[in-house]
């Protein structure tokens, strides 16, 4: 057997190791390569794609779309309700808070698993990191593309929402108030799904079982929102959250819990006026700023350290 | 393409790499691998997959160096991956994506364009003999199957070796051997260099041009396969009775008699060895059954010398560089 190898190496035209064209079919590539920079854009399009379950069954995409359904349907309602003659209603600020939460929440849960749990779960890493990528590559394109993909969920009712209402605005000042609060919105929408797109891939990345981490999101995000209500309620006292005199520090402080009230307290730590689900939090501002760089270096730590094993694993 | 001294595709410098918990994986390794079809053998813990990490660029050696096609593992990582496809031991496929889409994907993350990687992933699937099936979800496969797309992948992004980490696990013995034999086609008429990780001896002595054997993170040897077969030149004696009585008998002419089986090994030295045995079955009236020269098998050489203090000096000379 190897005799005949080396015999049909001997035959084979020697004219250097590149460029020999091979019988029986085997062609080499000699096209161009892209660097690795397109290769991250690549996979990181790939996972864009694959957080809404294109290039997937179309299992794959029931809830992507049923989510991003739901969070729009306000944004549509009030546009046609605007055509009708009524006013805008929902904030471009803090859109509906409570709908967001739960649809943020269960794309969140569900998809960033599907980006990075079934790579661990399938094992694929090792081919990955077997190209010419860097050790942190994998996770930078994941992020991104997770993060473009909250963005979307996020954004694109918030743009609806605008170009419903300034169909039907009345002059320049109008359609100048709708573009002011938008540009504000988006910005804001912009550091949600900053956020909640780190949170959620750390989270995925510790477990390669599917239903754990989507357990692990959805729990983490209804838990701290469950607790930081109930703290919101127990400081407020008997009277409920409207005590005279304003909130107390401890209502003041109770949104500091979840990620999702750490986001407003952070837009109201900016200027933002628009009522969120809590308090204003006041004097305790600077403190939501620090928790929301906390949440996410400490969620980017995660997945630094989760991916520097794995790829030496 | 550079490559370093007569065409090597790996070359390693007293390679070491050691474990938290003072775990020696590799021990001063120091060898050369020529292009063409290597087996890397060795026990499993032996330190074969620590060593193709270090080639892939993956794990930072302790001490050390080590060069892949001419470019340095611990610089030119990136580099050597674009020059290399690697097929892991383990299983590494998502059961939910059809081979198509897969291996498409992964010509992608080795750096063809869109079309190119399409193509190639068809090409590549076709040459690892997936046809329609490529269409299928991976978790239909068999293991066969999921081995070959596992060859596709790494084949894909059009390399000059290809680091192959034990291919014929958990196939059936018709398994191994297409297997092998896609290998060996790949090897010869792809122009692909292959290095192939393999506990099992015996299984790619079948199909290499060269074996790197390695042991607790040493080398224990690194030569082409016809060297190896030659220091193993026994002869096969066999007799109907006397085996025992034989064997005593040979022991006494200065030779080193082995029972193997139902016959005797001895070592040849040449034509003496023959006049020898033939005179020891005369004397002793023995009916000689067979009586044939023998190659051993790499495999029997192989476990033969890691077994301590059982190390006849026919099976094994002295561990030496292939350089």
């Amino acid at each position: 057997m190897s005799a005949d190898g080396a015999l049909a190496r001997a035959d084979r035209p020697t004219a250097g190791a590149d460029g020999v064209i091979h019988d029986r079919g085997y062609r080499r590539y000699d096209g161009p390569r892209l660097g690795r920079v397109q290769i991250v854009r690549s996979l990181c399009w790939h996972s864009f794609r694959s957080s809404f379950g294109i290039g997937r069954g179309p299992k794959a995409k029931i809830v992507p779309v049923i989510a991003f359904i739901a969070i729009c349907l306000p944004a549509v309602v009030n546009a046609v309700m605007v055509a009708k003659g009524g006013t805008r209603v929902v904030s471009y600020s803090t859109y509906t808070f409570a709908l967001r939460v739960v649809v943020l929440t269960i794309f969140v849960a569900v998809q960033a698993p599907e980006l990075v749990s079934r790579d661990l779960r399938s094992r694929v890493l090792p081919l990955y990191f077997s190209r010419p990528m860097r050790r942190g590559d994998y996770p930078l394109a994941k992020y991104v593309a997770f993060t473009m993909a909250c963005l979307a969920m996020i954004e694109i009712p918030l743009v609806l929402l605008y170009l419903g209402t300034i169909v039907s605005a009345k002059g320049h000042s109008g359609i100048w108030s709708e573009t002011k609060g938008l540009a504000g919105g988006l910005l804001i929408g912009l550091m949600w799904a900053v956020l909640v797109a780190a949170i959620g891939l750390a989270l995925a990345s510790l477990s390669g079982r599917r239903a754990y981490a989507t357990g692990a999101i959805a729990i983490y995000f209804f838990l701290t929102w469950t607790l930081s209500q109930l703290i919101y309620q127990i400081a407020g006292g008997r009277g409920g959250p409207f005590v005279p005199g304003g909130p107390s520090p401890g209502q003041r402080l109770a949104g500091l819990l979840s990620p999702f009230t750490v986001l407003d307290g952070v837009r109201q730590w900016f200027g933002d006026k628009a009522v969120g689900p809590m308090s204003p939090p006041g004097g305790y501002g600077a403190a939501y700023v620090v928790m929301f760089l906390v949440l996410l270096a400490a969620s980017f730590a995660i997945l630094a350290v989760r991916y520097r094993k794995a790829a030496a694993a | 393409m550079t490559t370093g001294a007569e065409g090597a595709v790996i070359e390693t410098q007293v390679l070491t790499k050691r474990y938290p918990g003072n775990v020696t994986a590799l021990d001063g390794l120091t060898v050369t691998v020529p292009s063409g079809i290597t087996g890397l053998v060795g026990a499993n813990g032996a330190g074969k997959s620590t060593l193709i990490k270090i080639l892939l660029g993956l794990l930072e050696p302790t001490k050390g160096r080590a060069k892949v096609l001419g470019h340095d593992c611990q610089l030119e990582g990136e580099q050597i991956r674009t020059l290399i496809g690697y097929m892991p031991e383990h299983d590494c496929l998502p059961p939910d994506v059809s081979a198509t889409e897969f291996v498409t994907h992964l010509g992608r993350m080795s750096g063809l364009p869109a079309t190119a990687a399409k193509e190639r992933a068809a090409e590549s699937l076709r040459h690892v003999g997936l046809h329609e099936e490529r269409y299928r979800q991976i978790g239909t496969y068999s293991t066969g199957m999921k081995q070959r797309v596992k060859l596709a992948q790494a084949l894909v992004g059009d390399p000059r070796l290809l680091l192959l980490d034990e291919p014929t696990n958990g196939l059936d013995p018709a398994g191994r051997g297409s297997m092998l034999e896609l290998i060996s086609r790949i090897g010869t008429e792809f122009g692909i260099s292959i290095v192939v990780a393999s506990h099992l001896l015996g299984e790619i002595e079948r199909i290499c041009d060269n074996l790197v054997a390695i042991e607790a993170g040493r080398l224990l040897r690194a030569d082409t396969i016809t060297s190896f077969t030659e220091v193993s030149r026994v002869l096969l004696v066999e007799v109907e009775e006397g085996l025992a009585v034989l064997a005593d008998e040979l022991a006494k002419r200065g030779l080193d008699p082995r029972q193997h089986q139902r016959a005797l090994l001895v070592p040849l030295a040449g034509d003496a060895t023959y006049d020898a045995v033939r005179d020891a079955v005369a004397d002793l009236g023995l009916p000689l059954g067979r009586l044939e020269q023998r190659r051993h098998s790499i495999e029997e050489l192989f476990r033969d010398a890691v077994e301590p203090g059982a190390e006849p000096d026919y099976l094994m000379t002295e561990v030496s560089d292939v350089r």
